[in-house]
């Protein structure tokens, strides 16, 4: 069902928009001219787009047909610039095609666009390539899981990344796969660590260069983390950044990235390192989520993770670097400059969101290339990329209470809960309004610590988290301009919020909730505009495209198991309607 | 209870040093499991014909994935795991024939209890369930995986057994479950248990 809600006017939001505007409009048209027909096999404004080329993934930021990145850009901004779907026709979206997948679990899958041919994941790493215009499957792979995964918070799987011919997956046997994207035949296969130890892929890759760049999953069960690159074409291992240093120690900070004490019991700590020597082997830190490049500079950004064990930190002492930080390398892996937002964390609010470059403005109010992340903390942090300098931080988007009090056997209660604030979900940016849009969690929990020694992969946690039940779940959207802190518009929803945003040039914000919800808010003012009731809950990021002079907005449908959302299996497109 | 127990473990012994209960003719040349067949009948004697158990507190094997039948006969053999009847029969065999023991069970077809909850244990074990965020490993079904065990349709009397040892520190090879049940009550983890005997999806 579709609900339509209100309209605004969306001319005047825009500031620096209307050079995009002008010339996607000129697209839409020349397209809708040339594309008459019902297929579109090949040429679109850019030529022949069935092999993505790196100019192509180079100028993403600026293709109204294409949806080439997990994130959009190489910048991550989910910035679609396409404005056919805007404030003022938004009330039209209707359902243009839904495809249903095999597997009904957790979806989490951003959908790529690629010169009309759509490619969607499932759970337990199964690709779908669809005709976007209709939703009509074109090849279905499913991969040979190994006997062995090992992962925490779902069968889950973020996608693909196109590059060449070929879509480039994890999986959750720890495997880097390549796929004809043609054909949906598999080239090749890569392990790219031990499941065995705790490592999985969900994930998608990046690739740039000839590079597939791909983190790991595995803060839960004493991995030691990393981003590798493989080589695109033959899947040879090109070099490895280990997110944990072989000296883990650091400085032994004892406030956090907003000037908290974080309790640590330093002296303690020096004598267990004395006594263990240093835990860099097991000390987890997974990077999540796709990685920004800075293609200007050659510099990747990516963050790290929780430290293992999550709750139990006497086990491992020092500051645990670089868990819960952002880092940046520079194309060969090679350690640049990183920011770490909680010291030997003990409650696993950690740094998973993907990072988004864009220009901000530093402490003096002078432009700068500057780096935003969403804690789990509930901040927006806002960095300067030269040196990944803290410029500043958002006032909180949800409740904090009793931060950072320690855990113990018996419990403590403190806000966030350990899902966050900002959990996975990546956060889009609109730059001509200073504004990230940022999905939220609050779900109460307590904190309970318990000794115990490293488990030779298995679970460890070093004690539980445990949901308030009897206590109040919610989330919210919110706008936070980041050149000042401040929050503008906030709009509290049903659900604790996990999923993903879609900014668009049409002056609108897309997202869902855990109760089946998929939902356009006027960026400006966070006014609801546009809503569906879907059949699962939709906890996957939004993406959009062209095809034909046509905008849609395409969503999964499949509920999540991290926070045990109702499941399903769709695939949605929308556009417009009469 | 502890007749039938003695009477199991007079069983096991017996089977598994006679080494002989399936005849050679009745081996299939390529049958992979050759090497274990005699073993496994010895596991048929408690957990039921390949592992479909129908006693209350002796696990269905039947149908739960691979790698997390192997991770607990090998925490058997190193001790981490404990149990009268388990630990000295998983001590006398070799890693390999353990790996090609779980192989068999795992290759079986799950066939669960009909065991059912009534609507106020359900409500009671929903809550657990949410509190502990058991989805998140064990999956919306309770399916589980090749790390966590399928609880979906297995015995009532084994789940709570299970919880409770996990709860007084009797099981301690999966460590943050010594850690959760240990912020549950006992009617709580009663609750639970009848809530995911019954679970249908």
């Amino acid at each position: 069902m579709t609900i339509q809600v209100k309209k605004k006017g969306y001319r005047s939001f825009v500031k620096g928009g209307q050079v995009i505007g002008l010339a996607s409009l000129l697209m839409c048209a020349a397209t809708q001219n040339i594309y008459a027909d019902e297929e579109v096999k090949a040429g679109t404004l850019y030529g022949n787009m069935n092999t993505v080329t790196q100019r192509m993934l180079d100028r993403a930021g600026s293709d109204a047909n294409n949806f080439l990145h997990t994130n959009g850009n190489y910048d991550q901004t989910r910035f679609y610039p396409a404005e056919q779907i805007n404030r003022e026709t938004v009330d039209k979206l209707k359902r243009a095609w839904i495809f249903k997948m095999e597997i009904t679990d957790s979806l989490e899958t951003s959908p790529i666009i690629v010169d009309g041919t759509m490619y969607v994941t499932s759970s337990f790493n199964h690709v779908y390539a669809l005709d976007a215009k209709t939703g009509k499957e074109k090849w279905h792979y499913k991969h040979k899981m190994g006997p062995i995964t090992t992962y925490c918070c779902g069968p889950n799987n973020r996608g693909v990344f196109p590059y060449g011919g070929m879509l480039y997956m994890g999986t959750l046997d720890a495997k880097l796969v390549a796929i004809d994207a043609a054909t949906g035949k598999k080239a090749w296969e890569k392990q790219i660590a031990d499941p065995e130890l705790g490592y999985s892929e969900t994930m998608a890759p990046t690739v740039v260069d000839g590079k597939v760049l791909i983190g790991t999953n595995g803060g839960e069960y004493g991995i030691r983390g990393f981003v590798k690159a493989f080589d695109a074409a033959s899947g040879k291992l090109l070099w490895t950044f280990h997110t944990i240093p072989e000296n883990s120690v650091g400085v032994w900070a004892t406030h956090d990235a907003t000037g908290r004490d974080m309790l640590r019991d330093i002296e303690a700590e020096k004598a267990a390192l004395k006594k263990h020597g240093d835990p860099y082997k097991t000390l987890g830190g997974g990077t999540w989520q796709n990685m920004a490049v800075d293609r200007e500079s050659g510099r990747l950004y990516f963050m790290a993770g929780n430290p293992s064990p999550d709750l139990y930190g006497a086990i491992r002492p020092g500051d645990n670097l670089y868990t819960n930080s952002l880092i940046s390398t520079d194309m060969d892996g090679k350690y640049v400059c990183h920011f770490q937002y909680i010291a030997h964390d003990v409650w696993d609010l950690d740094a998973v969101s993907p990072p988004i470059l864009t220009k901000v403005k530093d402490k003096n109010g002078k432009m700068v290339k500057g780096v935003l992340h969403g804690g789990k903390t509930g901040h927006v942090y806002v960095h300067n990329a030269k040196d990944c300098s803290l410029i500043r931080h958002s006032e909180a988007m949800v409740p904090q209470e009793n931060m950072w009090v320690l855990p113990t056997k018996k419990g403590k209660r403190m806000l966030p809960g350990a899902n966050g604030g900002v959990e996975w979900s990546p956060m889009a940016i609109d730059p001509s309004q200073d504004l990230a849009y940022v999905m939220n969690i609050h779900q109460p929990m307590t904190y309970h610590v318990e000794a115990t020694p490293y488990p030779g992969g298995k679970l460890w946690l070093g004690g539980a988290f445990k949901v308030i039940e009897s206590e109040e779940q919610w989330g919210n959207v919110t706008a936070v301009n980041y050149n000042t802190g401040n929050i503008k518009w906030q709009v509290k929803t049903h659900q604790p919020m996990i999923g993903g945003v879609l900014a668009t040039g049409g002056g609108l914000v897309f997202t869902g909730q855990g109760n089946g919800l998929f939902q356009a808010f006027n960026s400006s003012t966070g006014e609801l505009m546009w809503q569906d009731q879907t059949n699962a809950g939709v906890n996957a990021p939004p993406s959009s495209y062209n095809v034909g002079g046509t905008q849609y907005i395409v969503v999964g449908s499949g509920g999540n198991a991290q926070m045990n959302f109702k499941r399903g299996n769709e695939i949605i497109a929308y556009k417009l309607g009469n | 209870m502890k007749t039938r127990k003695l009477k199991c473990l007079i069983l096991l012994f017996a089977s598994i040093y006679s080494g002989n209960v399936i005849s050679e003719e009745n081996r299939i040349a390529e049958d992979k499991f050759a090497s274990v067949r005699d073993k496994l009948q010895t596991c048929f004697t408690c957990h039921g014909e390949n592992g479909a158990s129908t006693q209350p507190t002796y696990p269905i094997l039947a149908g739960q994935e691979f790698y997390y039948l192997y991770v607990q006969l090998k925490d058997f053999k190193s001790g981490l795991r404990e149990n009268a009847i388990m630990s000295p029969l998983v001590a006398i065999i070799e890693k390999q024939d353990l790996r090609l023991m779980a192989e068999y069970f795992g290759e079986q077809k799950w066939l669960g209890t009909d065991f059912t909850a009534s609507p106020e244990q359900i409500s009671a074990g929903k809550k657990v369930v949410d509190a502990g965020q058991c989805v998140a490993c064990h999956l919306g079904a309770f399916n589980g995986n090749s790390r966590n065990p399928r609880l979906a349709g297995q015995h009532f009397e084994y789940l709570n057994k299970t919880m409770l040892d996990f709860k007084n520190k009797q099981r301690n090879n999966a460590q943050p479950m010594n850690a959760l049940f240990g912020t549950f009550s006992d009617d709580e983890i009663k609750a639970v248990s009848k809530y995911l005997a019954g679970f249908k999806d």
